[in-house]
């Protein structure tokens, strides 16, 4: 899957983002399949900004946003939902779990929201290598920030994807916890031939990355 | 694990308004009874107007004349005017003029042992209209004898009473069909005579009947005046007991047997309790269906960020109008299930107690109320889907 960016900006904040410049904002980038992309991002240079124009949560820019040369202004929702079953995973800052439901039905909801990628077990092994199996059955809102962070990336990872957007997945993690998580989501993406796009405030040696861009 | 399902129940939850779902649970289930309720009254009905094993056939003629007063005394005739407009009532499938004789007669036994003498007045009818099927019902110039139709009821009072006064034997209506009797004709030229038979006896009409043809012969060769118009006319009609057609009757000052026309009134209550049952069950109906409509609002409102947050995971809006439509839908073809499982037992129940009485209804509901349900379901499924459709799109749209 490519991702073509054509001179996006958002509306709210154009005045600031034209004085200055950016390698994603007012010009052209390309994404190619399978690339790992690190998006480095001071704060207000509107990095979940961008998450969220990719992911197609807001439609408030200019320029244009192509997934696989379509615009995805044109996409309907329920191609946007295909979309997001099988080609797009993400993690969000803001995690967006479910706080009634345990941490087990957050990940198996997205397992089962279409045809299964992977088996049942595969949580299980999953949480057991990122150090959450203990809290499976506990609910989402009651678990840690750091709980929650993983259990975030596990369910980003159980279901099929080309290319996976995360922003700052790793924000409540100990380096320990980090490495892990990283080396997990890097298997998983070689696993797929799939991409990814990070962003974070700061350099760092998680990934080895094809690019590196600042925004 | 639980499936999709089981998960997204617990996080579209309908907890709130469950009150208030029950109550319109209630309203729609009476709404049903009393709708369904209604239709099978009407096609009941309409069995027993209409159905074969129920129809008198007595009752279909109606013998209609002017009402006398003593302002119409000696003009009773019927003019064309009040014919034709009598035959663009839709009550009405067609009608017969009875011809009256306009000359003297009279009959008398040809035997002296058992002697009897009257005056007499004949009429005749379109064969059309004869409850008589006889194949000596014909007449001409050459003919042996003039058969004629007599009233049952004349019969009866032979039998019944008259031949008690005079001491006279009672007669089957078998022996009365052999007797043949002298039928005296008077006109201007002097008397002639034929011989006479009874050939039928009639329930439908109250008078002496001849053939058409001897009637008109009679009328041209021996009629005292010319006069033509009909003073009593039959009509032949679906419903006697139709209301329509009784206050046409009163409208145009015509009469007819009072006893024919009684279903008149059953038929107003009938109607009116149908129609209050219609009223009430239609309106109910639709507070039901207002209360489900607020039902699904209120509850896709109050999930309002777990509907958002699916869709940002990918949940696609088919899915989840889906899984709603699921949740909202089972219960309506419930309700309309026990309804007619209802009307069914109560029809079961009529036809098992009416029949002990010689009257026939269906015992099974009839197509009408069957339709009727599934109008009403599709009716609600359009509704449920409707409403969620519309207020789905709501958090999405300010998403």
């Amino acid at each position: 899957m490519t991702i073509e960016l054509d001179h996006i900006i958002p509306i709210p904040l154009k005045d600031r983002f034209l004085q200055r410049s950016s390698d994603v904002w007012n010009t052209s980038v390309l994404f190619s399949q399978g690339e790992f992309i690190k998006i480095k991002a001071p704060s207000g240079t509107g990095k979940t900004t961008l998450v969220h124009l990719l992911y197609k949560l807001r439609h408030d820019y200019e320029g244009t946003i192509m997934i696989n040369a379509r615009s995805i202004a044109d996409f309907s929702e329920d191609e946007l939902a295909g979309l997001r079953q099988d080609k797009i995973s993400i993690i969000f800052q803001d995690l967006r779990l479910f706080p009634n439901l345990t941490a087990r039905e957050n990940i198996e909801l997205k397992r089962i929201l279409h045809t299964p990628f992977y088996d049942e077990d595969v949580i299980d092994k999953m949480s057991e290598i990122l150090g959450i199996s203990h809290v499976l059955e506990q609910k989402a809102g009651l678990c840690s920030y750091g709980e929650q962070q993983r259990i975030a990336i596990v369910r980003a990872l159980i279901q099929p994807f080309e290319l996976l957007i995360m922003d700052e997945p790793f924000s409540h993690l100990d380096i320990v916890n980090t490495q892990k998580a990283a080396a997990l989501i890097e298997v998983e993406c070689r696993k797929r031939n799939a991409g990814f796009i990070i962003t974070d405030l700061d350099e760092d040696n998680n990934f080895i990355y094809n690019r590196h861009l600042i925004l | 694990m639980k499936g999709l399902h089981y998960l997204l129940k617990k996080l579209i939850r309908s907890g709130a308004g469950r009150k208030r779902f029950f109550m319109a649970v209630i309203g729609l289930s009476v709404a049903m009874l009393l709708i369904l309720t209604a239709v099978q009254i009407q096609a009941d009905y309409n069995d027993l107007l209409h159905s074969k094993s129920n129809q008198d056939s007595v009752a279909n003629f109606l013998v209609l004349n002017k009402t006398l007063s003593d302002q119409n005394l000696g003009a009773t005739a019927l003019t064309d005017n009040e014919i034709n407009d009598l035959k663009q009532q839709v009550f009405v499938e067609s009608t017969g003029s009875l011809t009256p004789s306009r000359f003297k007669a009279s009959i008398q036994s040809s035997s002296d042992r058992f002697p009897f003498f009257t005056d007499i007045a004949f009429e005749s009818v379109p064969n059309d209209f004869i409850d008589v099927t006889s194949k000596d019902w014909k007449w001409d110039e050459n003919a042996a004898f003039v058969p004629i139709i007599a009233p049952n009821m004349f019969l009866d009072f032979y039998n019944f009473q008259f031949s008690f006064s005079q001491n006279l034997p009672q007669l089957t209506q078998q022996v009365v069909k052999m007797i043949v009797f002298k039928v005296n004709v008077y006109g201007p030229n002097g008397l002639i005579t034929f011989n006479g038979r009874v050939v039928g006896f009639s329930d439908r009409i109250s008078s002496l009947l001849v053939p058409q043809e001897f009637m008109n012969w009679g009328n041209a060769h021996f009629g005292i005046n010319q006069d033509t118009k009909p003073s009593r006319i039959i009509i032949r009609t679906k419903d006697p007991g139709n209301p329509q057609l009784v206050q046409y009757l009163k409208r145009k000052g015509l009469s007819t047997d009072a006893d024919k026309t009684r279903f008149s009134r059953y038929r107003q209550i009938v109607d009116i309790v149908v129609r209050i049952s219609w009223g009430t069950g239609v309106i109910m109906l639709l507070f039901a269906l207002l209360v489900f409509t607020l039902f699904i609002q209120l509850t896709i409102a109050s999930c309002k960020e777990e509907i958002i947050l699916l869709i940002t995971l990918g949940a696609s809006p088919r899915q989840l109008r889906h899984f709603l439509m699921k949740q909202f839908f089972p219960v309506h073809i419930l309700i309309i299930s026990i309804s007619l499982l209802v009307i069914s037992g109560l029809q079961f129940f009529i036809h098992r107690k009416l029949v002990s009485q010689g009257i026939f209804v269906n015992s099974l509901p009839s197509v009408n109320t069957i339709a009727a349900a599934v109008f009403v379901l599709i009716s609600i499924w359009l509704v449920t889907n409707f409403s969620i459709r519309n207020y789905i799109s709501i958090p999405l749209r300010k998403n």
